[in-house]
């Protein structure tokens, strides 16, 4: 269908049939007749993201036909309840940058567009690596591409390794003992963030996986993982203190070298470049399986958008190495495509190697919309067990029936 | 006094339209509206669909079923009464002081105002460090007597950090309006009184305690009302954390509605969280009437 409406000719019109016609126009011509205005929220807020992201806006007016992006951000946990907030209240972006676990809350909402037929016609569904690309289906239907990927790894001070004379573990059993033997005085062996959030799940759920569980299996393997974890705090290896710790709190224990290792993500690098001594990164040591948990963002385009073809044409060029590389660069993030391994930052400087060489077993937290909930069992649980108020087995056993609650309610 | 008349009358409910269309507009609306969806099954799905389903009480009794909300409830009311119990008596022990003329008094006082004119959410995080089991402050204090401690990390006393802050922000207020309230007590009863031989405790007992019921029962009012709803210092200072040690009831709203999107329930538990203000309040203001309509007699 073509239209050839321009402001002259409507107006030359009259009567109640141009009104009527005209209401019919207007949702419909809109994206074949002059530039759209997409808006489009995020929450990278922080000054070291701006140039990265002024660049790839400027990439887009600049290469999809008659497009202006009208950009907001919020802070990081501020997005999700906006977009909550501009459900009830009609005012929501077309495009946004979420976090791949909101796709839980909001993958289950009728809030985001469906992307499937768009995708299959594309064409490229294979080019990206599993984690993130399985992290944007929902139910069956694709609600989202992969921004930007990462997950958790374990860094380690080379210079405290060698004086104890310890090679970075590889399996829990050495990441046991390694953790003892560099732990003296006030510097524990190990730092990792068990805050009572989703972070400190992001940080829980690899040891529950690598002890060969997951959350439908949270009474056992939980209590497997908790034990561990248990552990280590019992022989003074991990400071109780990391069930209020972010991952930044964690991320400065060990720059202030009072952590010989610890359990980070890959957007700790650039502040770590400039610490005074040397460090390097190993993948999470194993149990009984190898195992990571996927960060990172998705695009998503809202199903109230009027231009979803705009939007899709958006997210189609930026998934474009010329336009893809160069943001990520800048972003200091890991690409979630696998034809993009040996280009950019990440394709020379070995930190970074090493984290996109972990991608392929990255899982992501795809758990359905009460996700949260299950979520925050699992906090609870490791926050009773570090701070010795639980056993691991009570603590599993009370958090698997929350989580078997929730995720059986969908 | 002359009846206004039917034109002047008119003319002022004009003058209070504004002031009703804006509390019809920010308070009887979310109000109502928050009711509304406390009677009805709404989550993210259904806010787009306008499928939400009229539920009658059966959020009220979801949440009335958590035992996480009744826990909530518990550590609200120790938190509140902990709390107006050490800001007020505290606060009062200050106004006595600050009440006699002394060197810097005005400064001093001023000085301690600073804490409750400083928004929670920086008073929180700096309590935060200085709680801080490694790096903080008073453990610093605390460590050459052997009583140092991991206070908000351990789930048995997390919830005496939060109160230590939330006192500390609250005693110059306390102090304040009861300061006012002392020099309001005319000097002539206290000299009369130390005439007839009556001790200082006397004194106080017998002339300020009473004489101050007024302002301490205005004072109790407002730290309960703000104190009761606290979110912004408990949330900076603990998350609510550690496990639910400090989950007092408007963070257990928060994460109904924000964390699991249960807004029927949330909804619900908000209404509940209402009622201890609600009943304070119109304790309060029965009192007020009541102190009203009696004659005043003399000064006592």
């Amino acid at each position: 269908m073509s239209y050839s409406v321009d402001r002259r000719g409507f107006l030359r019109v009259s009567g109640a049939a141009a009104a009527t016609a005209a209401l019919g126009l207007a949702s419909c011509s809109s994206d074949t007749s002059g530039p759209v205005t997409l808006s489009w929220w995020d929450y990278f807020t922080l000054d070291n993201f701006q140039p990265g992201m002024n660049r790839l806006i400027k990439d887009i007016e600049a290469g999809v036909p008659d497009v202006r992006i009208e950009r907001r951000t919020f802070p990081f946990a501020e997005l999700e309840r906006q977009i909550t907030l501009g459900a009830i209240s009609g005012d929501l972006p077309d495009l946004a940058i979420v976090d791949n676990v909101s796709m839980n809350t909001l993958g289950g909402s009728r809030l985001l567009a469906d992307l499937t037929a768009r995708v299959d016609a594309w064409g490229q569904a294979d080019a990206y690596y599993k984690g993130p690309w399985s992290g944007c289906q929902v139910g069956g239907k694709t609600l989202g591409i992969p921004n930007n990927s990462n997950c958790l790894a374990l860094y380690c001070n080379t210079r405290m390794l060698e004086a104890a004379g310890v090679e970075p573990p590889t399996t829990w059993d050495e990441l046991a003992a390694t953790a003892q033997k560099l732990t003296s005085g006030d510097r524990y062996g190990l730092a990792l963030s068990a805050i009572r959030t989703e972070e400190g799940v992001f940080q829980f759920l690899p040891f529950l996986w690598q002890a060969g569980g997951d959350l439908d299996s949270f009474s056992t393997y939980g209590a497997t993982a908790l034990a561990f974890l248990d552990e280590l705090i019992a022989k003074g290896s991990l400071s109780e203190q990391c069930v209020g710790w972010t991952q930044q709190d964690v991320n400065t224990r060990f720059l202030n070298q009072r952590a010989a290792m610890q359990i980070n993500g890959p957007w700790q690098i650039p502040t770590l470049k400039k610490a005074d001594f040397d460090w390097n990164v190993v993948p999470l040591p194993r149990d009984k399986e190898a195992a990571t948990c996927l960060g990172g963002e998705n695009w998503v385009v809202m199903a109230g958008s009027k231009h979803v073809d705009k939007a899709w044409e958006v997210l189609e060029y930026t998934q474009r190495p010329s336009v893809l590389v160069p943001y990520l660069v800048s972003f200091g993030e890991l690409p979630a495509r696998k034809d993009l391994a040996d280009r950019g930052s990440w394709a020379s400087d070995p930190a970074l190697r090493l984290f996109l060489s972990q991608l392929p077993l990255a899982r992501p937290r795809q758990y359905g919309a009460h996700y949260a909930e299950a979520s925050q069992a699992v906090a609870e649980a490791q926050q009773a067990v570090l701070t010795g108020s639980a056993s691991p087995s009570a603590a599993a056993r009370t958090a698997a029936k929350k989580i078997d609650k929730a995720l059986g309610e969908q | 006094m002359r009846q206004p008349s039917a034109r002047r009358r008119r003319a002022g409910c004009l003058f209070c339209l504004p002031g009703m269309a804006f509390l019809a507009l920010f308070l009887a609306y979310p109000l109502l509206y928050n009711v509304w969806t406390s009677v009805h099954d709404v989550d993210l799905g259904q806010l787009l669909g306008g499928a939400e389903r009229f539920t009658g009480l059966d959020n009220y009794r979801t949440v009335a079923d958590d035992p996480a909300f009744w826990h909530s409830v518990r550590l609200s009311l120790v938190f509140t009464l902990s709390s107006l119990l050490l800001q007020f008596t505290i606060g009062f022990a200050l106004a006595l002081l600050f009440a006699r003329p002394f060197p810097f008094n005005g400064l001093l006082r001023s000085l301690l105002l600073t804490a409750w004119l400083l928004p929670p959410v920086v008073s929180g995080t700096l309590f935060r460090w200085m709680l801080d089991a490694e790096s903080g402050a008073y453990n610093a204090l605390l460590e050459p007597v052997g009583l140092s401690h991991d206070w908000l990390t351990d789930p048995s006393t997390s919830l005496a950090g939060v109160v230590f802050a939330n006192v500390w922000i609250g005693v110059p207020f306390n102090m304040l309006l009861l300061l006012v309230g002392l020099h309001t007590i005319d000097p002539q009863l206290h000299e009369a009184a130390a005439i007839d031989g009556a001790s200082a405790w006397q004194r106080f007992r017998h002339i300020t305690l009473p004489l101050m019921r007024p302002v301490s029962v205005t004072v109790l009012l407002l730290g309960l009302l703000y104190t009761f709803k606290v979110f912004d210092l408990v949330f900076v200072m603990t998350g609510g954390g550690p496990v639910d040690a400090t989950r007092v009831l408007s963070l257990y709203v928060y994460e109904v509605f924000f964390t699991s999107f249960r807004f029927g329930e949330g909804a619900a538990a908000a209404l509940l969280l209402l009622v201890v203000p609600l009943l304070a309040g119109v304790l309060y203001v029965r009192r007020l009437r009541r102190e009203d309509e009696a004659p005043t007699g003399g000064a006592v």
